[in-house]
């Protein structure tokens, strides 16, 4: 299962802990880890009644058109975007070619703090996937266990 | 690509419906999320960006958790594109990551044109994330099967699913929910068994 990206314990704790320190510098409310597919890595903070998948996703989508605006205008420089609110702001920063990092912070907080101390938080989130990449990419979850000769199992239609 | 997470027990997975415009790919979406059975919470809202006329503009999303694996939750995101030819871009944002696809196709004679543009649109986009058809899992669905004028299944057959490999190709009557849950369960199958395949027993 090459393809399939392997996080296990040791990484998802060391990607939390970068995620805490920068939540504890910047006093953000909450910083989330996307794939750029749109899946959800991880998250610290408190996420309250927030749907952090759906977060996640949007955000993730979000981030991607922006990147294709600024190709189109050819602006090749671009790793971030801010979504500015009364009260409430998103910054998106991308960590590297797969990931990135969604902090959602209080607007009074100022984005330049959430980009200041981001640098080093990104640097360390990147290393950390790349050791997770590297770890071993050959490596699969077996699923042999699973009864595949019945599709129905997978999803069941509620009878109304 | 799905994301294994040893730590928190999840394998994530994202299948994206295609085909083109108006030819039911929401309400695919729509019928999974108003008639799958879930053990509370297990089941996400369903969030559609879309213009005023309910044309799809960037994405419908719908997050589903499913079985358990060995222990390892299954979390599902389910995607569509905007069929409309315009929005390019946006579909091949949304293919980016993807792990199986559900083709939704327009079963109307006067619709092939469009099935067999936004099939072979599809083609080149998984290309320009450098992905190939034949390496990602995919079923067809035969939509709206229920109007007079549905092109019989074997002439679609003929013109979509004219390959080395037949994929498995479904009836459907979306807005019935005909057809809907077939075709989902087949490409859940399909691409865990992709991963069997592709698995060396190191984790087992």
């Amino acid at each position: 299962m090459g393809t399939l990206p392997q996080l296990i314990e040791e990484d998802i704790h060391k990607l939390d802990e970068t995620l805490r320190e920068f939540l504890a510098q910047t006093d953000a409310t909450l910083a989330l880890l996307l794939d750029k597919g749109g899946f959800l890595i991880t998250h610290q903070g408190h996420a309250g009644e927030l749907d952090v998948t759906t977060l996640g996703a949007l955000a993730s989508g979000a981030f991607l058109a922006s990147q294709t605006i600024a190709g189109l205008v050819l602006e090749t420089n671009f790793n971030h975007t801010v979504l500015q609110g009364e009260h409430v702001s998103l910054c998106t920063m991308n960590v590297d070619e797969h990931c990135l990092l969604l902090v959602v912070f209080p607007s009074p907080a100022g984005v330049g703090v959430m980009k200041y101390y981001a640098v080093g938080a990104v640097s360390r989130l990147a290393r950390q996937l790349v050791v997770a990449r590297e770890r071993d990419p050959a490596g699969g979850l077996d699923l042999s266990a699973m009864d595949l000769a019945n599709p129905e199992e997978f999803f069941r239609k509620r009878e109304v | 690509m799905a994301i294994i997470n040893q730590a928190t027990k999840e394998l994530q997975v994202k299948i994206v419906y295609y085909g083109p415009a108006m030819g039911g790919k929401t309400t695919n979406l729509v019928q999974v999320h108003d008639h799958v059975q879930t053990a509370a919470g297990n089941k996400g809202k369903l969030v559609s960006l879309a213009t005023s006329s309910d044309r799809t503009l960037f994405f419908d999303f719908l997050p589903i958790e499913a079985m358990t694996i060995k222990g390892f939750k299954t979390k599902f995101q389910l995607y569509t594109v905007p069929g409309q030819v315009i929005y390019n871009t946006t579909r091949q944002l949304v293919l980016r990551g993807v792990d199986g696809l559900v083709f939704v196709a327009d079963s109307q004679y006067e619709k092939m044109p469009e099935n067999v543009e936004s099939f072979q649109n599809l083609v080149d986009n998984l290309n320009s994330l450098k992905l190939n058809l034949a390496e990602v899992p995919y079923v067809l669905q035969y939509n709206k099967r229920d109007l007079p004028n549905a092109a019989p299944v074997e002439y679609m057959d003929f013109l979509l699913n004219n390959r080395d490999v037949q994929v498995p190709a479904f009836g459907g009557t979306a807005h019935k929910c005909e057809g809907v849950f077939e075709s989902l369960n087949m490409i859940t199958r399909m691409l865990l068994q992709k991963f069997i395949n592709q698995s060396v027993p190191q984790y087992a």
